[in-house]
């Protein structure tokens, strides 16, 4: 057994597995760690462990009351990128779906588009210089921005 | 005159590849590595409606650490290498409605997931505190999982590693 205590798992439902994990690799720079198609694949970018779970996962099987899970919702990934136009221009021009246009703030500009399942992916250029380790309170704004 | 016995230490003088490409190929190097070791923060955005109840019970009871609180709209928690942004729908900054005036809400099924070491008991004490559950029959394919949800709603899987579990390493 492999573990790295670094790693940080997160799950998307989604419809269809195998757009999802062509949609990641090529269009979020997430590469592919396993892919047990139509159920289940895991994509990783850094340290963060993307779960892709479809409908016929163990995660896609219903609750105990009957409700039954899948894509969409608000929580989202909150992805840093260094040119957030660019990376806007690239992805409108790969057919990528938004939910809104860039929103710029004094803590720095995001937008919020959508994989093939329509869950929400959150685009973040920090205006500052982004520090990955833990930033000091007065440096926060409401939006998660923080710069140095 | 004695050979100075430094001289044994000190590396030869090897001279500089002159040709441009070199530097080219040497510069794409740096780069590429630079790219591939470049680190950020994974990081996920969840919406609540209470922060000051959210904040509690991500810190009390999975362990989180409370970095930032920004009023009662925006918090900035820790867990390792997790980085979990806390915001408040609304029309105030920082409430992330959508140009139509559509305001984001908790719930969904995209989680956050918590590795722990005894899920059997960690689901029992975690009940015990009055923690809901959507689902705790323990499943999954290498791993055993349950799901649970925050004051707001929102999911948070545990899972405990099973035989055969498996991850690449970095």
């Amino acid at each position: 057994m492999i573990q790295d205590p670094d790693t940080v798992h997160v799950r998307y439902m989604v419809d269809d597995v195998g757009a999802a994990v062509s949609f990641y690799t090529t269009q979020l720079g997430f590469t592919l760690l396993t892919n047990f198609e139509p159920a289940f694949a895991d994509v990783k970018r850094g340290n963060l462990r993307l779960l892709l779970s479809g409908p016929s996962s163990s995660a896609g099987r219903p609750m105990p009351d009957g409700r039954q899970p899948g894509p969409g919702g608000w929580n989202r990934l909150h992805l840093l990128v260094d040119d957030i136009e660019a990376e806007v221009a690239r992805l409108h021009g790969a057919g990528v779906r938004f939910r809104n246009d860039v929103i710029a703030g004094p803590g720095g500009q995001q937008i919020l588009l959508e994989d093939p399942s329509g869950n929400p992916i959150e685009l973040f250029q920090p205006a500052g210089r982004w520090r990955s380790a833990p930033a000091t309170a007065a440096t926060a704004g409401p939006d998660g921005e923080t710069t140095p | 005159m004695p050979a100075d016995p430094l001289d044994a230490l000190r590396l030869p003088i090897v001279p500089v590849e002159p040709r441009p490409e070199l530097a080219a190929a040497l510069l794409r190097r740096l780069q590429q590595v630079d790219q591939s070791e470049r680190r950020t923060t994974p990081t996920i955005r969840y919406f609540v409606h209470d922060m000051a109840a959210a904040i509690e019970f991500y810190c009390q009871h999975l362990g989180f650490e409370e970095e930032v609180r920004s009023g009662s709209v925006f918090a900035m928690l820790y867990r390792g290498d997790l980085r979990l942004l806390l915001s408040v729908p609304g029309t105030h900054r920082g409430g992330h409605a959508l140009p139509d005036g559509t305001l984001p809400t908790p719930g969904g099924w995209n989680r956050i997931l918590i590795q722990v070491a005894d899920l059997d008991s960690t689901v029992e004490s975690l009940r015990r505190v009055g923690v809901q559950f959507r689902d705790d029959r323990p499943a999954g394919i290498g791993v055993r999982h349950v799901l649970l949800e925050d004051p707001s709603g929102n999911p948070i899987e545990l899972f405990e590693p099973a035989g055969g579990y498996h991850e690449r390493s970095r």
